[in-house]
């Protein structure tokens, strides 16, 4: 029964579970002795032909003797045990088949030849997996012990992946747990566990080293955690109640361990090389001109300049205009702003003017070890990584110890963690605090698409060129952009640690406390620089800076009871209670008018002339939980687990102050049943179901409650001139507000097949949400522009299943090439089953004349709605025949008229396109031969569409931008077969319906990239550097990401995180921040 | 020993547990007021205040209101013969929707000036139902007082429910009386709202007092509440009962000796002319929601010191209507637009000269700005540098919501020229003149009308000429006052032509020809003529139902059914 899955899987046995799996190993011998027992009954007279084999079995690692391993004759009943020295005597015959086994150990087989000589067998010790323990909630259980559906990660090769957060890898290494992550250096993914369990915030909550924390984790080295665990349905996550409902993701970092002081170096270095070929392709200024031309009926060649002083495009003349003695860049204003600006006839590149080559390094330097009283761990680590679009990048600098101690006999228990981490990122999409956050059409990104190519980067006087000029449209120069913000920097001083003790009371009494404190303090600076060259710039010159902290103390108590019941019964009872109290203060300011701008040590809010701005702000909440939790094993084959939260939040009112929150799950472990043991081929395999009810409260606070604000901008007026201040009610309340709640069914299959070769698991669930809190828009009769409290009026089901499936070749026959291949397979099916009765749909994701996404019954989260492109109107008689719209042109868009009115209008939007995957997969292969190892890991999503919004400004007639090379296809008179609409002649009349959302915008989004490949090689320490050198590891190794991306998606990355709105708009492309091909080299060394 | 020990941990336990009660879950927000901390004296004169701050039409930030904006130019001029949109084709094109007549109810238009005065009718029940729990307990505010605050509360109310009545004429009746989100929720559309209008601004006349309110300039008064409440009845063709309350306004007041340009300018405000007024100012920090941001669209373009977005330009139509023959009386449309003044339309070059001969009522220097001609303190006029696209919008720039440079550094936002103090008339004195004429006219006491106008035309006449970059004057201004009117007809026409060249542009026009029922015939032969030169304008058609817009369809979407599409 015992396997490997991987070779990199250190043993885990936490000290936080040690009790546990003390109790564990304990009933493990019992049962051996047991089977000892049997073993003599069976020494008929019969098998007195027999002779004695006897051994020793010892530890492969350590050669030291194993007491208490199993042996047994394959086929026949007879077994034995070895003794406190390791040794054994068995009678067997030449042939027979000797099966050891033991606890924590890869069973072995030996086939007896002779039974004259004494044997020596030795055991591996087994890096995974049945009996490894995982920390569910408030507590640890071995794997073969779970009765809800839990994840556990492989952190070995989620660290193998470079990435400046620790979730950022987590991607496809675990079933039900969907990641979108972007390209920027310490980008924050957007992590859905089984889909989308609300229309809110749908981050899953993380309990590190035992302390719930929400956020973002770029603070996190990924290199310090130990193991990682995702708690998927509301059995096993239902223990955290009220945040628990988007899953619980349960992180231990590094403890130390007894023994020899261990020190580790791991140092990559690399770069990553921006895809420039995926930016989409935009007409040339040639291309563009000849539309004009046509257009106009001009016959105009590509003008020289674009500017000169106060002359555009064709009117400047040269000898008088470009006259470099009246160039005047730095001016104060418009009037002497002398600006001169050659026309790139080639075609500005702006993607290409936008990225380059990032370095990435990384190193980190760990320590542990400790003595039978103490032990330590600590570990330091930077990381330096520059983003692929120019002056972005994202610096961290951590620091963690870990210290434990006992006394008493080990009856006590205490000791803490302490983590320091100090990041810093600047540009772009950096460390968001929402994923996606960036996102928008004015991004840097964003005007990559938007600003005319004619443009160059930079004008004659080598400062930044733009729109200024006549005709060149509102794009803003995007490496100008970039260039201005290269400074604007985000920091955060990052602490998060806890401190615990553990006490025996008496036998199987264990009381723990454990009190988390996070303290993060962040500021930021960012400048405004003139930009006179925009044709909607300004010569203002300015900065801000905002300073803030966040801290939130979590104090856990809780009881643990295991009181021995004999060999047939297992039974462990937890109670605790957990305060919580978080609070958050901010201020920032802003100046305008600088005396200079060009040195940043002079750019304080005090030098400002004016725009004073001053603002703070600030948050509270609390919360106080009891809980508790009985898990119950029958002869290690029938499980129960049941366990109940009842929490008190700060977030709601007297009417609901409190929820409850139940969970209930069982597993019968069949291959433990006596008829399973005679299929020698079935290892394990266990059913598992469980029902529960999770919570969510991650509402703003004060819901309950009716607020006014006095404002100086929002409810002031000027009397005799003077603006006095007044207030105004800011928001309406709903004192009913209450809990949003999911209940949640899974069944799950556990198996693992000849003698671990195989091993998978399969998961099917029923997650529905009910009382979802939704902010019901109210019409303004009643809450005018104030905000609408949030009602609990909603439903949303999510319904899947999930499947992982695993081969493992080399370990059990001990062959010099191991192979691992692991493939994960994910599925869910969103629907959003009712709203509030008022509300038959919500529009949402607006931006400019298109609103995006829709919340609508019976259709799933972030739907795409709009119209249906039906064709292109062909000539007058058709667009009088058909239904159409004001305005509406032969080679303009032509939409269905799903109303069946006659007329294209608003009741013609139906649902175009479904953000969410079908399915995602992943592939995971492990190879290793002698010294060498190669990983490979695909991960791909299926079925998801994509709405790519840049195509706004690059495939109509709206403002004067770059346009897409789909126009050298599109619609004509002579070309009548084409879907792509005719650019409109801009003197006409143009509908806005032709650029309305439509499914125009709409594309497969379905991927499959390689997302990593690492190919390493151990140097054979001892050959090169002795038998004595204190190097027990020297790996090195070279990888790749992102080497290749299948994609049928035009836009420039098919992973798009959702945009932010007033809810999450999935699937929403505005240009993210693209992934791109990251080379690395990288060591790891032990010593 | 064992037992004690353990009774002992779950003793403290239990302790844990009780003394983590229900205090340590009760927070207050942060930063804001919650209902224990507004129910007081300054809590209800807080409240007014912000209730006074809907006048502006915005809520929070600067983008955004422009259709709320009080000069109401989105809906107000932009429709008419008067103004266009402006700017470029393609830059916010809901508006052009407004200015066609196309809109559909999802026009982002529609719904932000629906919303922000439904905020501002919140604001005034929120005021009065503060109060009345003060007069009910408390009673921190004496009788008298309360009275006051009654009545500039529904005043405010009875403007902004006006303004919800012009634009979208089928609104639901939200007063104090309703107590919930849901109630008002489902109050339906279906009742006309005037009478209501007339009830709130009949209390205001009887309770406020003839003087502002500690002399605050700002604060709705009597003067004003008799000025609106006849405006009220000239809507309704209630001429009589409208002619007593504007003869009563006009008491003892010589508009002739009033400046006209006191009106626009920044730094003559509060003045004798000032009968309700929007009032606007920069903070003293320098932010700029409380300034002028409904009319920030029109800031000039190009190489203008304001340099914004060139929206809210005058028509041809408008420039041509203060054409002027020999007698310096108003030319018919016909005559003008048999042989309009185009600027430089044609001629966009350096070639182009201004013709100082034609004739014309000084004001369209002091309404319209036009090449050649000097423009405030900025200089000489220089046509297509401060415009965005003139053959799209015209070659016209507006010139009475901007202030001059000089005024910049106090009055306009730091760096946002186009964000100014100024305050703008929701009634002037000289409006109240001509509604006062009309009702003449509709009496039949043509005498009278023709003084009233001819005050108007008289104080026109006082207006300095503009020069042009030479300093020659910039046409051969004359503006005389009639020496009589013909006929009822032909008085009416002088009235409603003079209404048009006094107030061009000052969110009347549109709405005037709905009242008069001529806005099919005005605007159809307006869209002809314009359309002849800038051509996204021809082709304009008109029927009654655009006489005012769909409701926002998210409202009616949000009302449960109880809102009725117009």
């Amino acid at each position: 029964m015992k396997f490997h899955s991987n070779p990199f899987i250190p043993k885990r046995l936490l000290k936080n579970g040690l009790l546990i799996s003390m109790g564990l190993l304990a009933m493990s011998s019992t049962m051996a002795s047991e089977a000892s027992i049997w073993n003599k009954i069976a020494m008929h007279p019969l098998y007195a032909m027999q002779s004695p084999v006897k051994g020793k079995i010892i530890n492969q690692a350590t050669q030291e003797p194993i007491a208490g391993a199993t042996i047994k004759i394959v086929g026949k009943s007879s077994s034995t045990s070895s003794d406190v020295s390791g040794n054994f005597e068995i009678d067997a015959q030449p042939n027979d088949v000797l099966e050891i086994s033991y606890v924590g150990f890869v069973s072995s087989r030996f086939t007896v030849t002779s039974t004259s000589q004494p044997v020596t067998i030795s055991l591996s010790e087994d890096s995974s997996n049945l009996d490894e323990v995982v920390v569910t909630g408030y507590g640890t259980q071995r794997k073969k012990d779970l009765t809800g559906s839990v994840a556990v990660v492989n952190v070995t090769a989620l660290k193998s992946q470079p990435a400046g957060s620790a979730v950022e890898a987590l991607q496809g290494r675990a079933t039900g747990i969907q990641i979108v992550n972007d390209g920027a250096p310490g980008s924050t993914p957007q992590i859905r566990i089984r889909g989308y369990s609300t229309i809110n915030n749908n981050e899953p909550l993380y309990i590190i080293d035992g302390v719930p924390f929400e956020g973002k984790l770029s603070w996190l080295n990924q290199n310090d955690i130990e193991s990682m665990q995702v708690l998927k349905d509301a059995s096993a996550a239902s223990i955290y109640g009220a945040r628990a409902n988007n899953g619980v993701v349960i992180i231990t970092t590094r403890t130390g361990k007894a023994g020899k002081t261990n020190i580790s170096l791991d140092a990559y270095a690399g770069a990553g090389v921006p895809n420039k070929g995926a930016f989409p392709k935009m007409l040339t200024p040639q291309q563009i001109l000849d539309i004009d031309n046509e257009f106009n009926g001009t016959n105009l060649q590509l003008q020289d300049y674009l500017l000169a002083g106060s002359a555009t495009n064709w009117d400047v003349n040269p000898a008088v205009d470009a006259d470099m003695s009246k160039y005047n860049y730095n001016a104060k204003d418009r009037a002497s702003f002398y600006q001169i600006t050659k026309a790139n006839k080639a075609g500005t590149k702006w993607f290409d003017e936008l990225s380059q080559t990032a370095p990435i390094q990384s190193y980190q330097l760990a320590a542990n070890g400790g003595n039978e009283t103490s032990q330590y761990a600590f570990s330091g680590g930077y990381l330096d990584q520059k983003g692929s679009l120019i002056h972005t990048g994202f610096r961290r600098y951590n620091v963690r110890t870990n210290t434990q101690f006992n006394a008493f006999d080990k009856k006590l228990r205490f000791g803490e963690n302490l983590s320091y981490a100090y990041t810093e990122g600047y540009g772009m999409g950096v460390n968001p605090n929402t994923a996606g956050g960036y996102q928008g059409e004015g991004s840097v990104l964003g005007f990559a698409y938007r600003i005319q190519n004619i443009i160059p980067v930079y004008d004659e006087g080598g400062n930044f060129a733009g729109s200024f000029g006549n005709n060149l449209g509102n794009g803003e120069n995007p490496v100008a952009m970039a260039f201005r913000a290269k400074d604007n920097m985000n920091r955060s001083n990052f602490f998060f640690g806890n401190a615990f003790a553990e006490y025996d009371i008496i036998q199987g009494l264990t009381f723990r406390t454990n009190f988390g404190l996070r303290y993060e303090n962040y500021n930021g600076v960012s400048y405004t620089y003139p930009n006179p060259e925009f044709s909607e710039g300004s010569f203002n010159n300015g900065m801000s800076e905002y300073q803030g902290y966040t801290t939130e103390w979590t104090w856990t108590n809780t009881l643990n009871y295991k009181p021995n019941l004999g060999e047939d019964h297992s039974l462990n009872v937890m109670v605790g209670t957990e305060a919580i109290k978080n609070r958050n203060r901010g201020i920032d300011g802003s100046r305008n008018g600088y005396f200079i701008m060009n040195s940043i040590d002079y750019l304080y809010l005090n030098s400002g002339s004016s725009n004073f701005n001053n603002n703070g702000s600030g948050s509270i909440g609390s919360m106080f939980s009891i809980f508790g939790k009985a898990d119950y094993a029958y002869k290690d084959k029938y499980l129960l687990s049941v366990l109940a939260r009842r929490d008190g939040s700060s977030n709601f009112g007297e009417n609901n102050l409190y929820g409850v929150f139940p969970g209930i799950s069982g597993a019968w472990r069949i291959s433990q049943e006596e008829f399973a043991k005679e299929a020698e081929w079935l290892t394990d395999l266990k059913i598992r179901a469980g029902y529960g009810v999770t919570g969510n409260q991650r509402i703003p606070s004060f819901q309950f409650l009716n607020r006014y604000l006095a404002s100086l901008t929002q409810s002031s007026y000027p009397i005799n001139n003077a603006v006095v201040n007044g207030i105004w009610q800011t928001a309406y309340a709903n004192p009913d507000i209450k809990w949003e709640q999911v209940k949640s069914l899974n069944i799950g299959l556990d198996f693992t097949i000849l003698n671990g070769d195989f091993d998978g698991s399969f998961d099917w669930f029923n997650k529905k949400t009910t009382d979802m809190l939704f902010r019901v828009p109210l019409p303004a009769v009643s809450v005018g522009r104030a905000t609408a409290p949030v009602q609990n009026v909603g439903d949303m089901s999510n319904k899947g299943f999930e499947f992982s499936l695993g081969y493992h070749y080399g370990y059990r026959q001990e062959k010099p090439f191991t192979l691992d291949l692991s493939a994960n397979f994910s599925k869910y099916k969103n629907e959003v089953v009712s709203l509030a009765p008022t509300i038959t749909q919500v529009n949402y994701g607006a931006f400019r004349s298109m609103e995006t996404s829709l919340l609508q019954r019976g259709q799933p989260f972030g739907s795409f709605y709009g119209y249906q492109v039906a064709g292109i109107y062909q000539d007058d008689a058709d667009v009088q025949n058909s239904p159409s719209y004001e305005f509406a042109r032969p080679g303009g868009l032509k939409y269905a008229d799903i109303n069946n009115n006659g007329e294209i209008d608003p009741g013609d939007r139906t649902v175009i396109g479904n953000p969410h995957p079908d399915f995602v997969y992943s592939f995971n292969v492990n190879a290793a031969y002698k010294n060498f190892d190669l990983l490979l890991f695909f991960y791909g999503s299926q079925g998801n569409d994509l709405y790519e919004a840049t195509r706004y400004f690059t495939d109509f007639g709206v403002f004067r931008g770059q346009k897409s090379v789909r126009l050298l296809d599109e619609w004509s008179p002579t070309n009548t077969g084409s879907n792509i609409p005719s650019l409109p002649n801009p003197k006409d009349d143009i509908s806005a319906m032709e650029y309305a959302t439509s499914s125009y915008y709409i594309q497969d989004g379905s991927f499959l990239k390689l997302k990593n490949f690492q190919l390493g090689y151990n140097l054979p320490t001892k050959k090169i550097f002795g038998e004595n050198t204190t190097f027990s590891k020297f790996r090195l190794y070279f990888g790749v990401t992102n080497l290749f991306t299948i994609t049928k998606y035009e836009g420039l990355d098919p992973e798009v995180s959702a945009t932010p709105s007033d809810y999450p708009a999935l699937g929403v492309d505005f240009g993210v921040y693209p992934q791109a091909r990251q080379y690395t080299f990288g060591l790891n060394l032990g010593f | 020993m064992k037992r004690n020990k353990l009774m002992i941990l779950l003793g403290a336990g239990m302790l844990l547990v009780s003394s983590c009660g229900k205090e340590f879950l009760q927070k207050l927000p942060q930063g804001e007021l919650s209902e224990p901390q507004v129910g007081n004296k300054d809590g209800v004169e807080g409240a007014l205040i912000g209730a006074y701050s809907i006048l502006n039409g915005n809520v929070r930030d600067t983008w955004g209101n422009y259709s709320s904006a009080p000069s109401q130019w989105v809906f107000g001029e932009m429709p008419s013969d008067n103004a266009h949109k402006g700017s470029e084709l393609t830059d916010q094109t809901p508006m052009n929707m407004i200015e066609s007549f196309t809109s559909i109810s999802t026009n982002d238009n529609l719904s932000t000036m629906w919303q922000v005065y439904f905020e501002g009718v919140l604001r005034c029940n929120n005021t009065l139902k503060l109060l009345a729990n003060d007069q009910a307990g408390p009673k921190e505010i004496s009788e008298e007082r309360a009275k006051e605050i009654q009545g500039e509360a529904r005043m405010l109310r009875a403007h902004y429910n006006f303004f919800l009545w012009r634009v979208f004429r089928n609104v639901p009746i939200i007063t104090e009386a309703i107590t919930s989100t849901s109630e008002a929720q489902n109050v339906p559309n279906d009742k006309d709202i005037l009478p209501s209008i007339e009830e709130d601004l009949k209390f205001a006349e009887a309770n406020l007092p003839s003087t502002k309110v500690n002399d605050e300039f700002g604060r709705m008064d009597k003067n004003a509440a008799k000025a609106y409440l006849g405006k009220l009845y000239l809507y309704q063709k209630k001429y009589a009962q409208a002619l007593t309350l504007f003869n009563e306004v006009m008491a003892g007041k010589d508009i002739v000796s009033m400046p006209y340009w006191n009106n626009f300018d920044v730094t003559k405000e509060n003045g004798p002319e000032v009968v309700m007024v929007s009032k606007h100012a920069i903070n003293s920090n320098g932010n700029a929601e409380n300034s002028n941001v409904g009319d920030m669209l029109s800031g000039l373009y190009g190489t203008s010191p304001v340099g914004c977005c060139g929206f809210y330009q005058p028509s041809i139509d408008l420039a041509n209507a203060f054409q002027v023959d020999a007698n310096g009386l108003p030319l018919s449309t016909t005559s003008y637009r048999a042989k309009p003044y185009l600027s430089d339309l044609n001629n966009p070059t350096n070639t182009y000269a201004l013709d100082v001969k034609l004739k014309f009522d000084p004001r369209l220097d002091y309404t319209v700005g036009r090449r050649g001609v000097s423009y405030l303190d900025y200089g000489i006029m220089p046509g297509n540098a401060w415009i965005r696209d003139a053959k799209y919008a015209g070659p016209f720039v507006g010139i009475k919501t901007m202030i001059p440079q000089t005024q910049f550094s106090t009055n306009a936002a730091p760096g946002a020229n186009y964000l100014t103090g100024l305050d703008v008339n929701i009634i002037r004195l000289a409006d109240v003149w001509l509604m006062a004429a009309e009702c003449e006219v509709e009496a039949g006491n043509l005498a009278k009308a023709l003084k009233l106008v001819n005050d108007i035309r008289n104080r026109a006449a006082t207006l300095a000429p503009k020069k042009t970059a030479s300093g020659v004057d910039a046409a051969d201004y004359i503006v005389k006052p009639y020496p009589s009117f013909a006929s009822q007809d032909a008085a009416r026409n002088a009235v409603r032509t003079e209404r048009r060249l006094e107030l061009a542009l000052e969110g009347h026009r549109f709405f005037d020809l709905v009242r008069w029922g001529i806005a099919k015939s005005v605007i159809e032969s307006y869209s002809s003529f314009e359309g002849t030169y800038l051509s996204s304008y021809k082709g304009i058609t008109y029927s009654a139902k655009n006489d005012f817009w769909p409701i926002p369809q998210a409202e009616i979407d949000r009302s449960n059914g109880a809102l009725k599409q117009n």
